[in-house]
């Protein structure tokens, strides 16, 4: 295969590339040599201007890119299991109605936990992404399976349903309760504080190393459920673990970064176009290009804004809902 | 003696209120390449997903190698029993060579990296299919017959024992059919795989089965040697078509002709047995 050796080191360049250009960019110019020595731990001597932009590169740009990364990351990989599971390539955390309902679990947490709810979050997002996914299969399964077209609309009708009960939340939530709530919906990574990368990483990383151990099986779910079970696959157990850590890794990260959309589309399609459909190679390579991709989108949504900053969620939408049209009508008449 | 592959008694299985199979009793002996026809929905897919631990019977009792198929565990049970299923996928988006590498899964499981062995298997399947220099293809760029040898290359792949083949020739032109059912007879004379196919090919049947299986009505109608299963009477009963059996000049098997209405074929509907 062409270029098979040169792939990863190519996308890895690629995500190193976009966080540099993460770090560098912003109303505090930074330039690379004072990038090199804040990265370096260097500090101010001999760059001029250097004690501000190391300042500004190690506890804002830094955690917002490796966010940016994580999410980016999750989002992709999540759509890529979804995909799988479902055998359908318009399968997405956002339009199964996934993020909507880890949305709901991560603000009924912060309703009604006492104290800091923080830590919680996350996991009350999983719940709810789950039982929003399994919401979404129930109501679009008949006796001759899923189809298409059904498990999209129940995606919608289902998201449609949560976005009411978060919009009920918000509106009567007291003030201040969820501070920054309308910003989070829209896709928000300006919230990335070190301790916030520090707290979805080994979400993502448990997430993310659980599906590559499950690849193996999502090549053979690609045969179908009587095929695959044929092939010596616990379909069921493969499916559940698939489904469980799919919604795992899209509700920790809408319970940190809110509902950015269309990533878990649009990147494990490219990823595709460049490495083929065995897991094994698709799903560090939709990570890496999720992760690159979900910084760029944010690089964007920082200088585009002609005043202040973009909600991420805007432009990824912006790219991604044309794209999902596109994929629509091209898939669109088969089963 | 050793026990044979596929065993079938008194097996009965219901969709609804409707028996499917209404006490089927079957023996498939280890090498034998056993064909069963019987028509539309007289439950030939139903016994093979029996047999492969699909479908679970309501009476009676399916086995392979003398234990029911839940007995397995699933890995074990698909190194033993091989499937190609009656619709070979058509947008399957990987390679031949990938999709064929699938068969081996049960022997490496989900975290073992595929072995010099697992190579050399998957080479295997694909010579003996004639797949070798299409293995980098897509298999959506495949015909009809290309993807179904395809279909095959991966159930070699698996090394099971006993396959399970559901009308695996239906798409095909004649000169597939001929070269699919080469392939067959040539696992179960060299590697002394058990063969159980599902067909509506009369003549084909007779010329390579070994041993017919005829299913009509949720029963076995008559089983044994072709030219003993393969004749104007059990045809009549089973499919309600008249036709006539003679034998092949080049190779003395049966061969099997429809008659033309006009000329005496006294087909009527509700005469035939399913549904």
């Amino acid at each position: 295969m062409r270029g098979r050796v040169l792939v990863f080191p190519l996308l890895a360049a690629a995500f190193a590339g976009a966080v540099a250009l993460s770090l560098s960019v912003g109303p505090v110019p930074v330039s690379f040599a004072q990038l090199f020595r804040a990265l370096a731990g260097g500090g101010a001597d001999g760059v001029p201007g250097g004690e501000t932009a190391a300042k500004v590169v190690l506890t804002l740009r830094l955690p917002r890119a490796l966010l940016g990364g994580l999410v980016g990351g999750a989002l992709s990989s999540s759509g890529v299991a979804f995909q799988a599971l479902l055998r359908n390539p318009l399968a997405d955390p956002y339009i199964l109605g996934v993020s909507g309902g880890a949305a709901v679990g991560a603000m009924t947490a912060s309703l009604l936990l006492p104290g800091d709810p923080f830590l919680p979050l996350p996991l009350c997002a999983f719940l709810g992404a789950a039982l929003a996914a399994s919401a979404v299969f129930l109501l679009a399964r008949r006796r001759s399976g899923i189809s298409r077209e059904r498990l999209i609309l129940m995606g919608v009708i289902v998201g449609a349903f949560l976005n009411a009960l978060i919009m009920m939340m918000v509106a009567l939530a007291p003030p201040g309760r969820i501070p920054g709530a309308v910003y989070w919906l829209m896709g928000d990574l300006s919230l990335g504080t070190p301790g916030r990368v520090g707290l979805l990483a080994p979400y993502v990383a448990v997430g993310a190393a659980l599906l590559v151990l499950l690849s193996r099986g999502m090549d053979l779910l690609l045969l179908g459920d009587e095929a695959a079970f044929q092939s010596g696959l616990p379909v069921e157990r493969v499916k559940t673990a698939v489904y469980l850590t799919a919604s795992l890794l899209a509700g920790s990260v809408v319970a940190v970064s809110g509902l950015i959309g269309f990533v878990g589309l649009i990147v494990p399609h490219g990823a595709r176009s460049i490495v083929g459909s065995g897991h094994r190679r698709l799903l560090p390579a939709a990570f890496l290009l999720g992760a690159t991709f979900l910084i760029g989108a944010d690089v964007l949504a920082r200088i585009a804004g002609p005043s202040g900053e973009l909600p991420v969620g805007a432009v990824t939408a912006l790219s991604g809902a044309p794209f999902f049209l596109y994929l629509l009508r091209r898939n669109g008449g088969k089963p | 003696m050793s026990v044979d592959p596929l065993t079938a008694n008194n097996l009965t299985f219901r969709y609804g209120d409707r028996d499917v199979l209404a006490g089927v009793d079957l023996r498939v002996g280890e090498g034998e390449v056993a064909v069963l026809l019987g028509p539309n929905g007289a439950g030939k897919s139903t016994l093979l997903k029996i047999f492969s631990g699909l479908l679970h019977p309501h009476a009676g009792e399916a086995n392979v190698l003398g234990l029911a198929p839940s007995a397995y565990g699933r890995r074990e049970m698909a190194r033993i029993l091989s499937v190609v299923g009656q619709d070979p996928p058509l947008d399957f988006p990987m390679s031949v060579e990938e999709y064929v590498m699938l068969g081996r899964f049960p022997h490496h499981g989900f975290f073992g990296q595929a072995t010099a062995g697992d190579r050399q298997e998957v080479d295997r399947a694909l010579s003996m299919t004639s797949l070798h220099e299409l293995r980098a293809r897509g298999l959506g760029e495949l015909s009809a017959g290309e993807r179904q040898r395809a279909a095959v290359a991966r159930a070699i792949a698996q090394g099971a024992r006993v396959m399970l083949l559901d009308e695996p020739t239906a798409f095909l032109d004649i000169y597939h059919r001929v070269a699919f059912f080469e392939i067959v007879t040539r696992l179960a004379g060299t590697f002394g795989v058990t063969a159980l196919i599902a067909s509506h090919d009369l003549s084909l049947c007779a010329e390579y089965g070994e041993r017919i299986v005829l299913v009509a009505g949720g029963k076995v109608q008559a089983a044994g040697r072709p030219e003993e299963v393969i004749t104007e009477e059990h045809i009549l009963a089973a499919f309600g078509v008249r036709v006539v059996c003679d034998r092949n000049p080049a190779t003395g098997t049966v061969r099997v002709t429809p008659v033309r209405r006009e000329a005496g074929n006294t087909i009527r509907p509700g005469e035939r047995e399913d549904r």
